[in-house]
């Protein structure tokens, strides 16, 4: 009885790296499919088998685990994270004046894409026909630079920086300009681009720019230049099981189709054995199913409610905060449904 | 979350057309029960779920910067 068992639960809970394909893919456990087990949804069963774990985290980046939830939900916190977790960025650039050598268009769309260091929780969204926004929704920037011959270079340099002043034009030239009470709520530490050394465009003398930008707050699903992660990926927790000891040479070996880290050899009675020591390094290539000799021996899968969540953000917000939000939106979401259900029912 | 419930028999969705973002929903109940129900419940469930996540995350955040300004 036990040997069926362990198949069961290896279908529910394991998906498996096979030489030509990759097996038990989808998630089966639901009320009805397995006579022994009872997946009625039950708060307090998922509550006792999930957990977080917080593996790394700076002010860019984290990597935690989340083990216990169903494949879906990882998921859509992974597609809210890049889609659905508003910004602000610059929608509408006003060009008084574009002498330089980038078109204004091109010159536009790379203004945009920059991350611009502002809440987006202190502002509202824009309505749809208000042309000059206000103080709540829009932040606005101005770019003014001239180019100028340096009367200082000497006569025979070659080199542009020192030939002339200001040809680079980077991010941090962008200027805030506070619009009505702005000031008072931003005041010291003000607005800015995240990072001030994006080089935007190159000029030459004579050649200028006057830019006004307005900023507006919106979501990746609408421009990606309003997504806040870098990327936000997962990956599931990779599972090697030796099916018989492996020794010698052919422990050697595996070892090498692993990546670094994964398998020890540690020595038994003077030959090296080979054991299973961070199977979560691994990457699953799958290389020790080329070999004839060894793919019989060891067992490759991955742990299906296992998630290494790997978030890396532009720098508006910090990682462990923008998961948050990413959170609140799908809860938002669930209860605006529920209000449409309510109020279709009043009628 | 719906398909946890043992009341539902089918449930399922489908994107009528790309271009337009509309999602036909279908949920079938065995006998009886208005199928609103388990959507509701379903959607209960998943704010549930979304709570507990939210607030298992924000304390173990804490905890994890907790401990690295005790390290340092």
């Amino acid at each position: 009885m036990a040997a069926p068992m362990r198949n069961v639960d290896e279908i529910r809970n394991r998906v498996i790296l096979g030489e030509f394909g990759v097996k038990n893919v989808h998630s089966t456990d639901f009320p009805g499919n397995y006579p022994e087990y009872d997946d009625t949804w039950n708060q307090k069963k998922f509550q006792k088998n999930f957990r977080i774990d917080i593996i790394q985290m700076d002010e860019n980046s984290m990597e935690f685990d989340m083990v216990g939830i169903d494949a879906a939900i990882a998921n859509a916190f992974r597609r809210i994270l890049l889609a659905e977790v508003p910004t602000m960025a610059v929608e509408k650039v006003f060009i008084y004046n574009n002498t330089s050598i980038i078109q204004d268009e091109i010159l536009a769309h790379r203004l945009g894409l920059i991350p611009i260091k502002a809440d987006p929780r202190l502002f509202e969204y824009r309505n749809a026909d208000d042309e000059e926004g206000t103080e709540i929704d829009t932040i606005q920037l101005q770019l003014k630079v001239k180019c100028t011959r340096n009367p200082r270079a000497s006569k025979d340099s070659s080199d542009p920086s020192e030939l002339y002043i200001n040809h680079m034009v980077y991010s941090r030239d962008m200027k805030w300009v506070p619009i009505g009470n702005q000031a008072d709520v931003f005041g010291e530490a003000g607005i800015a681009p995240v990072h001030g050394d994006i080089l935007l465009a190159q000029l030459r003398p004579g050649q200028e720019l006057d830019i006004v930008m307005h900023c507006v707050k919106g979501i990746g699903k609408d421009h990606a230049k309003f997504s806040p992660v870098a990327t936000a990926s997962y990956r599931l927790l990779p599972e090697i099981t030796l099916l018989q000891p492996v020794k010698g040479e052919m422990a050697e070996r595996l070892k090498r189709c692993f990546s670094p880290g994964v398998i020890e050899l540690e020595s038994i009675e003077g030959t090296p054995v080979a054991k299973v020591v961070n199977s979560r390094l691994d990457t699953c290539s799958r290389e020790v199913l080329r070999h004839d000799d060894l793919k019989n021996l060891v067992k490759l899968g991955r742990v299906r409610d296992h998630f290494i969540f790997s978030v890396e953000s532009t720098g508006i917000l910090a990682p462990d905060i923008l998961v948050s939000e990413a959170i609140k939106v799908l809860m938002a979401k669930c209860r605006k449904f529920l209000n449409e259900l309510d109020s279709v029912e009043m009628e | 979350m719906v398909m946890k419930n043992p009341d539902v028999e089918f449930c399922g969705y489908s994107i009528t057309h790309p271009s337009e973002s509309k999602i036909n929903f279908r949920i079938q109940t065995r006998g009886g029960l208005p199928a609103v129900e388990p959507f509701r419940k379903g959607l209960n469930d998943l704010t549930e779920v979304c709570q507990y996540v939210l607030d298992t995350f924000e304390a173990r955040v804490k905890e994890f910067s907790d401990r690295e300004a005790a390290m340092d």
